[in-house]
């Protein structure tokens, strides 16, 4: 008993190893290899939620041929949002303009003021809001009445003439 | 390094006798056996073991599985194919659950064939049968969950089978499947049954079982007596 009180004596006590103390080490170091793979990969498993990336959510609009300059269109369509093992399907819009033919923009079709759908008018060349007489120009710039910034934007890009949205607003710039 | 660490063990031991304990937990006599004999010993904490790796893989499986027929299929696939090794987990629970089954029975026949159950020892068998009556629980209710063909028609015969006992089976076979029908009302009873019902009832049977085997220390293996001939 070199170390007279103290609790876990034996186990290191001399320098000398002896078949016992080396049985109790490997013992201990087989249970300390065992419980670390274990609860290292209980712990990835636990915490993976915080590396995973953010699917990228591109929604197909159809050919970008369809959208005409000067005049902005209403597009329907479907989006499709995976929640981890269910896909929900959402019905929504959005209004794609376009000045060239090459550049697109497409607005989030809530007005920015209250969230009521707001239509073209195609006679001023403006969008207009029914619920508050918000109007915005083509650009989505706010001409007249309460909105506090212009028409929200989506993500857009063309690949392979089709036109692909993802539609997560932005806020208007 | 050594010495500071000597310090905080006897901080620890002075105010919750965690020193004592140990002593009668791992530093108790047991009986000398060598060979197969002495492996044959481990069977129980082996059991015991693989129960802990159930618990905690099972816990990590409940945060992403639902027990619902619309959902459960689809969200055992997810863990298996999206979460981060969540194939590695589910096979451990998966694998660990057969696996557990194996060694309770090994246990189980170890100490029937060396005669352990008896006197003094007879409450740690009986305890020790319905801790075997858990673990088969536990493996029926669990194989539904996944809710595949597989896990479907195993517990429709199951219940088939309960069903058949003369008199209460039919009613039997109801409390189980929680309706005349398998479904919704099935899985989730199952799954009650499988996290919260069996766990909890093993749980407090193992620390009985646990106590009687301290409490009355480990049988010795069963030797041949030159006395006259009686085994």
């Amino acid at each position: 008993m070199e170390n007279e009180g103290c609790p876990c004596a034996g186990r290191d006590g001399g320098p000398k190893m002896t078949r016992q103390g080396f049985l109790a080490l490997a013992a201990t170091g087989l249970a300390a290899a065992i419980g670390a793979v274990l609860s290292a990969s209980g712990l990835t498993y636990f915490i993976s939620p915080a590396f995973g990336k953010d699917e990228e959510n591109w929604i197909d609009l159809g050919p970008a041929s369809d959208i005409k300059p000067g005049t902005p269109v209403k597009v329907d369509y479907v989006e499709r949002r995976r929640d981890a093992w269910v896909v929900n399907e959402k019905r929504s819009s959005a209004w794609i303009a376009t000045a060239d033919g090459k550049e697109f923009t497409a607005f989030d079709p809530r007005c920015t003021h209250l969230g009521c759908p707001y239509r073209w008018d195609q006679a001023r060349g403006q969008f207009l809001c029914p619920c508050h007489d918000a109007v915005f120009s083509g650009e989505g710039a706010v001409v007249s009445g309460p909105p506090p910034r212009p028409l929200d934007r989506y993500s857009v890009k063309i690949a392979g003439g089709r036109l692909l949205i993802q539609p997560q607003p932005q806020k208007g710039a | 390094m050594n010495q500071a660490f000597c310090r905080v063990a006897r901080w620890v031991a002075e105010r919750t006798g965690l020193d004592q304990v140990w002593e009668a937990l791992f530093a108790r006599k047991i009986p000398e056996a060598s060979g197969i004999a002495a492996w044959l010993y481990t069977l129980g904490s082996a059991s015991m073991f693989v129960f802990s790796v159930q618990a905690l893989t099972g816990a990590l499986l409940a945060m992403n599985y639902v027990p619902s027929p619309d959902h459960a299929y689809d969200s055992v696939k997810f863990i298996s194919e999206r979460v981060l090794l969540g194939s590695f987990i589910r096979g451990l629970h998966h694998w660990g659950a057969s696996f557990m089954v194996v060694l309770v029975v090994l246990h189980l026949l170890r100490v029937y064939f060396m005669g352990a159950y008896k006197y003094p020892r007879e409450g740690t068998w009986m305890v020790g049968v319905a801790l075997l009556l858990i673990v088969i629980g536990l493996g029926f209710t669990g194989y539904l969950l996944p809710w595949d063909q597989k896990a479907y028609w195993a517990t429709a015969v199951g219940t088939n089978i309960a069903g058949q006992t003369p008199v209460l089976g039919p009613y039997v076979a109801k409390i189980l499947k929680g309706g005349s029908e398998m479904g919704a009302a099935t899985m989730t009873r199952f799954y009650a049954l499988h996290v919260l019902v069996l766990p909890a009832l093993a749980l407090g049977l193992i620390a009985v079982h646990l106590f009687l085997v301290v409490w009355h220390g480990i049988s010795e293996p069963p030797s041949r007596k030159d006395d006259g001939g009686r085994p």
